[in-house]
């Protein structure tokens, strides 16, 4: 109870109060010992005006400003009304309830919002409160982040968050970024690398030169997003808002007709006026809409919250309703789905060769070679030769290399290289790009070069499926036959193979149409990239996700989602959370709703006294509190 | 003009939609949003009329719930 504020403690206080009065009251009066002479009536009635005052003065002051202000459908005046009609019907006990329960409901609300609110700006605690600035005599001053500017050296203390994007100067280390990426594993930096602001520094002493203002930096851009992310509205919350506009007027006035026409139709106008203006008193309690219009954006706020945990940015509670019904899910290949560099995939050896030699080989001879095919050969190499056994290397543009490796004269390089030097190569079936090698003038073997997958593709990619995503295609520029190997490898059944960065839009919307865009606009298509690239198709997909975007300000600029690592398995996981703020909302509307209807409808009979009232309407409130509340748990690890 | 405003003691999730409605219907007004849940006013209007939109939107507010005050 350490987090209640000093307001929420003396409302915890005055309700207790008043909830032992009145508990005292009642046990006197059931039990007999209070005098029911008619003498001693006015006595009790001031009795329970101790509790009723002492529990909802500041209702009745809110409502008689409110009544001077002309705001008559609020809840402190409904909530009046209410209780005042109850006890001018002689149910005092009713009436101090009311007032009692009400608070006690209001108390509740305050407490969970209050929480729910801690523990998104927990999330805010990425913000950094100062700054350390090394002056030009070496001393170091401390500062506002604000006044930061590019350029300046910061001192970054063990323990310390990084309070602008920077690059590390001198000092090596880890930095934690789990508060930006929800990646736990600790980042190596050292001298030229960059980091991020937001970031927590490990161990060691950092020094770093600000590339950014703070302004600029990824902390304000995400802080800023998070902030606006509230006021861009699901469809579902401008529904409540909008419901909520009309429901308790029409409640009201069906409070006026219930108190008036059945008695002035009963033909005993005064016997029966009493009975009617009790059921009317019901009508007003349960007329705040208070449970749908506060559960409902809790429940968002929260599952954006749960997404920023899991290290995914949702840029408004729009995007996060869309996520939850995505039909068609467009990816980019290179960069997304695979790790957009190449590697070695497979080694086939010819003759006496081993696959190891003929790697080694290969990689001697490319250890000048700055080319991408070239590095992957060496990167794959484990036991290298030593520089000093590679000689007289020789480049065939376009072609390949060669090389004397420890006295072999070793070519590496396409068919058409080997072939030129009189090398016979068998005719072997190979999909993806490939090196030949030759060691002496013989075909030695061939080294598979793929841009591989990423190791979590496949499995992110069933996950999606299994979310209930109809389909994912894949878009590429590469060549068919590359394409449908990844495709078939990642268990992904459609794609588009050499593709021009224009052609990319065409598809995209072609496949709005087939996703059922138009006609069934609950369908949603959904396209990932690295948002560097893809900025028109990030735009003209209903939700745009940018992947591995930590401090690139396009991606984050451009799209809807912004998945800060690159870790594919962050958007079943989105997909899962996004749905589950959609089940709470709606569990809570049908909920209230179905309760509030049926409160009013047994109200109206006469069938649901006003304690039934204050529980469709409080009971419901924190039920629908605790319900949204679930959000706020999911995803912390 | 684009402004944020932090808001205090706004403590009703009903109040915040209704005083939204209110200050978009102010003259001059381009967007606003109040957020119940991270307490803030959010005010887009033009840099000529801003302070006159801001005190009517003060104005508004204190009409839907009284206790509550923005920081400016």
């Amino acid at each position: 109870m350490s987090t209640l504020t000093k307001k929420q403690k003396k409302e915890l206080i005055r309700i207790i109060i008043s909830l032992a009065i009145f508990a005292c009251l009642m046990i006197a009066e059931h039990a007999g010992l209070l005098p029911r002479t008619k003498s001693a009536r006015p006595f009790i009635v001031i009795a329970y005006l101790v509790p009723y005052f002492l529990a909802g003065y500041d209702v009745l002051r809110k409502c008689l400003k409110g009544i001077a202000n002309r705001q008559l459908f609020d809840e402190s005046f409904l909530m009046t009304l209410a209780t005042i009609g109850a006890f001018g019907c002689g149910e005092l006990e009713e009436a101090v309830a009311v007032m009692l329960f009400y608070q006690v409901g209001e108390f509740f609300q305050s407490y969970a919002v209050g929480k729910s609110r801690g523990a998104i700006t927990e999330l805010m605690s990425i913000a950094p409160d100062f700054a350390n600035r090394e002056t030009e005599d070496g001393s170091i001053e401390t500062i506002d982040p604000d006044d930061i500017e590019e350029g300046d050296i910061l001192v970054i203390r063990p323990g310390e968050k990084i309070p602008a994007d920077s690059t590390v100067i001198e000092g090596e280390g880890l930095i934690n970024t789990s508060a930006l990426t929800g990646e736990s594993m600790p980042r190596s930096v050292s001298p030229g690398t960059q980091v991020i602001s937001g970031c927590i520094n490990g161990d060691n002493l950092l020094r770093v030169r600000a590339d950014k203002s703070y302004d600029d930096s990824t902390v304000m851009q995400i802080l800023e997003l998070v902030e606006n992310a509230a006021s861009k509205k699901s469809k579902t919350e401008s529904f409540i808002t909008r419901f909520a506009r009309y429901y308790t007027p029409a409640v009201v006035i069906g409070a006026v007709f219930l108190a008036f026409i059945p008695p002035l139709l009963s033909g005993d106008f005064a016997g029966t006026f009493g009975t009617w203006v009790l059921r009317a008193c019901t009508f007003l309690v349960i007329s705040c809409p208070c449970a749908l219009v506060i559960s409902v954006p809790l429940a968002f706020f929260g599952g954006i919250g749960a997404a920023s945990r899991q290290g995914v940015l949702v840029k408004g509670s729009n995007y996060l309703e869309m996520m939850a019904a995505i039909d068609t899910l467009v990816s980019d290949k290179t960069g997304t789905l695979t790790e957009g560099k190449f590697r070695v995939s497979s080694v086939r050896t010819h003759g006496d060769f081993t696959e190891d030699e003929v790697l080694r080989f290969a990689a001697a001879a490319e250890s000048g070679s700055s080319h991408p095919i070239a590095s992957a050969i060496t990167e794959a190499c484990e036991e290298k030769i030593p520089q000093s056994e590679i000689r007289d290397e020789e480049n065939f543009a376009g072609k390949g290399i060669r090389a004397d490796v420890c006295g072999h004269s070793v070519f590496v390089g396409n068919r058409g290289l080997l072939k030129d030097h009189g090398i016979d190569v068998p005719e072997e079936g190979a999909a993806g790009t490939c090196c030949y090698v030759a060691v002496d003038g013989a075909y030695a073997g061939l080294i598979e070069v793929a841009d591989m997958p990423k190791p979590e593709a496949k499995q992110a990619v069933s996950e999606i499926l299994a979310s209930g995503v109809r389909k994912i295609v894949m878009l590429t520029g590469d060549s068919e036959e590359t394409a449908k190997i990844t495709a078939g490898e990642l268990g992904i059944s459609e794609f588009r193979a050499e593709l021009l960065p224009q052609d990319k839009v065409r598809i995209v919307e072609e496949l709005l149409k087939d996703a059922g865009n138009g006609d069934d606009p609950k369908r949603k298509l959904a396209f990932i990239g690295d948002g560097i690239n893809d900025a028109p198709v990030l735009s003209r997909a209903d939700i745009g996700i940018a992947m591995g975007s930590l401090g690139s300000d396009a991606a984050i600029e451009a799209a809807d989602v912004v998945i800060m690592d690159d870790n594919l398995l962050r958007i079943p996981a989105v997909i899962r959370t996004a749905r589950k703020t959609i089940g709470i909302s709606r569990m809570n509307i049908a909920f209230a709703l179905c309760v509030k209807f049926a409160c009013l409808v047994l109200g109206a009979m006469g069938i649901a006294n006003m304690w039934a009232a204050v529980f469709a309407d409080v009971g419901v409130a924190v039920i629908c509190i605790l319900n949204s509340m679930r959000m706020l748990t999911t995803g912390r690890q | 003009m684009k402004k944020k405003f932090k808001l205090i003691d706004l403590d009703c999730a009903n109040c915040a939609a209704k005083m939204e409605d209110a200050i978009k219907k102010i003259d001059g007004v381009t967007d606003a949003s109040v957020s119940f849940m991270t307490q803030k006013m959010m005010i887009e209007a033009d840099d000529a009329v801003f302070d006159r939109v801001l005190d009517e939107a003060e104005k508004c507010i204190a009409r839907v719930e009284p206790d509550c005050k923005v920081v400016r």
